[in-house]
């Protein structure tokens, strides 16, 4: 079993502390939710989980092997990583896109093996992209971008999965179409950790919520016992009410 | 999208019938059976020598020049991930030329052979290295794009006070080819100086163009599938310098070809930047015969310069493509 271990993790730029004593376990099984205002730093975190951004101090491990120490290719097998900034250089035909996935793999688009093949089909399936295969990427429209990346992360196959902002800038549909695969993903043995601003949303489809502030984590635990109408004005600075999963945001605090 | 099946045999087969018709043409023209006859080591002496020592050798210098430079293109724009960069546009054949130049100044050549084309390499990995550098600090193409601009100027007003100061018309002449680029007069010499390092920067750069495909998710999403970013980018301009700066030393500076061959050839390899280099070096090369036999053919009282040519048909193109590309990709 892979686990993404997150101990007493600091990330500086300069002098700024972006990330202060971060700490936090991703195992499957777990769709973990990651909220925090911007510039909490999320985004920091997570790169510095994975091994992408240099920590100054703390430790974050992937099955026990240091994370910066492992080879991307090594790293890549065992987390995917879907990241806010998705731009595409160039308009590839969306199978070409999410083969790219496979590349930890030694797979490039132009020669895919029988195995690399499967998994881009599989992908395609779960993120239901069959019959935009060979449509060029800058034909499509936000929707069925986001559901060709999230293929791509799905493509590698990989025990865990760090998504960030998945749904930005998608409509209430795609933003639970989305969500639903990623649940899929968890049920058939995955483990996510996925960055939302929606905090109906995450409060849905989260086993947990970790709650991040000016680069703490101030909670961490299920939705039931972690969302709260206080930790809203605290970490949000709103005024909400809050019945059980359902949120109601009545506006600044 | 599967690429195009013909496109290799059609490429190979179009880069044949070319450089055959470079060994036709030309100010005696020639019948395909001389030609032949002296392919073969049969024919007329005199035909022998034009074939062998002047026309065939031509031909496989601007073949291999452009090729360098439409492999290098294909491989920066990969990298970069902008279909404007390219080795002339971002001043790295330029700084290539102004090194070789340099050298020539100085007496430097007069120590090896290898002096030369290693002064132009040295050029070439310079620029390349800074555009990289720079690429690493700023996200924006139209940064980098600047930045090759103001290499080119430099590497121009420095070639200018060369020239300024050259102390006899021969050496003025000389600088001038290395400005304007040409492969009048290469000989087979010339071209195994330049082709060991043509061949591993070709090499280094297929080696490692699986990773530029991975770059078309963009550098954060190609770190995340398993690329190691600072391995390819020391690659790809390691690649690309080394292959510029052997066809920089053969030929002098030549724009634009690696800027139009990737262009053209990219729609048909499904936009993938690791299928389009193979492709792109042998469209780039194929330009450049066909430009040079139309330099070769057209009835001017001095033969005009291959560079030159280039430059007129690759600069409107460069121009075109900027206007087309959507702002959106930047």
């Amino acid at each position: 079993m892979t686990d993404l271990t997150v101990q007493n993790l600091t990330v500086k730029a300069g002098r700024t502390t972006l990330v202060e004593g971060a700490g936090f376990a991703l195992v499957p099984g777990e769709l973990i939710c990651l909220l925090g205002p911007n510039g909490a730093g999320k985004t920091s975190l997570l790169r510095a989980a994975l091994g992408l951004e240099k920590r100054s101090s703390g430790t974050a491990a992937l099955n026990g092997d240091d994370c910066a120490a492992l080879s991307p290719m090594e790293r890549a097998r065992r987390v995917a990583y879907l990241p806010q900034q998705r731009p595409l250089a160039w308009p590839n035909a969306v199978r070409d896109v999410v083969a790219l996935g496979r590349y930890a793999y030694g797979a490039a688009p132009g020669r895919l093996s029988q195995p690399d093949a499967d998994a881009v089909d599989r992908a395609m399936e779960t993120c239901d992209l069959a019959a935009l295969a060979h449509r060029s990427a800058d034909t499509l429209s936000g929707g069925e971008l986001a559901r060709v990346h999230c293929a791509r992360a799905f493509a590698a196959e990989a025990p865990l999965l760090v998504a960030d902002e998945p749904v930005a800038a998608l409509d209430p549909r795609h933003q639970f179409r989305i969500m639903d695969i990623i649940q899929s993903y968890v049920a058939r043995g995955g483990g996510a950790l996925v960055v939302l601003h929606d905090i109906s949303l995450a409060a849905r489809y989260a086993s947990r919520l970790i709650w991040m502030k000016d680069g703490r984590i101030v909670a961490d635990g299920p939705p039931a016992e972690t969302l709260t109408a206080e930790r809203l004005a605290e970490i949000y600075g709103v005024r909400a009410r809050v019945h059980g999963t359902l949120v109601h945001i009545e506006g600044a605090a | 999208m599967k690429p195009n099946a013909w496109l290799l045999p059609a490429l190979v087969t179009a880069s044949l019938l070319a450089l055959f018709a470079a060994c036709l043409l030309g100010s005696t023209p020639m019948s395909p059976e001389r030609v032949l006859a002296a392919f073969f080591g049969g024919g007329d002496a005199g035909d022998r020598l034009v074939i062998w020592q002047i026309r065939l050798p031509r031909a496989l210098a601007a073949y291999m020049v452009g090729a360098s430079l439409g492999i290098s293109g294909a491989a920066l724009q990969g990298l970069l991930r902008n279909p404007l960069a390219e080795p002339g546009v971002l001043g790295v054949s330029a700084t290539a030329s102004l090194a070789a130049t340099f050298s020539l100044y100085y007496g430097l050549v007069a120590l090896s052979p290898w002096i030369l084309p290693l002064s132009a390499i040295l050029g070439a990995l310079a620029a390349t290295g800074l555009i990289t550098l720079a690429a690493i600090r700023t996200r924006s193409v139209v940064t980098l794009i600047l930045i090759g601009v103001g290499l080119s100027s430099f590497a121009g007003a420095a070639m200018s006070l060369l020239m300024n100061l050259a102390p006899n018309p021969f050496s003025l002449a000389d600088m001038i080819n290395w400005m304007l680029g040409s492969v009048a007069n290469r000989s087979f010499r010339e071209i195994g100086l330049a082709a060991p390092f043509i061949l591993v920067g070709a090499a280094i750069l297929l080696a490692s163009r699986r990773g530029l495909s991975a770059l078309t998710l963009g550098e954060e999403a190609a770190s995340g599938v398993g690329l190691n970013l600072r391995a390819q980018r020391i690659l790809t301009v390691l690649g690309a310098g080394l292959a510029t700066g052997g066809s920089v030393a053969l030929a002098g500076a030549i724009g634009f070809v690696g800027i139009v061959a990737p262009h053209v050839i990219r729609p048909f390899v499904g936009h993938d930047p690791a299928r389009s280099l193979v492709p792109s070096a042998m469209f780039a090369g194929l330009i450049l015969v066909l430009a040079d036999i139309g330099v070769r053919i057209i009835p001017t009282s001095n033969e005009l310069k291959l560079g030159v040519v280039a430059a007129l048909i690759g600069a409107p193109a460069f121009v075109w493509i900027a206007i087309r590309r959507r702002s959106s990709n930047d």
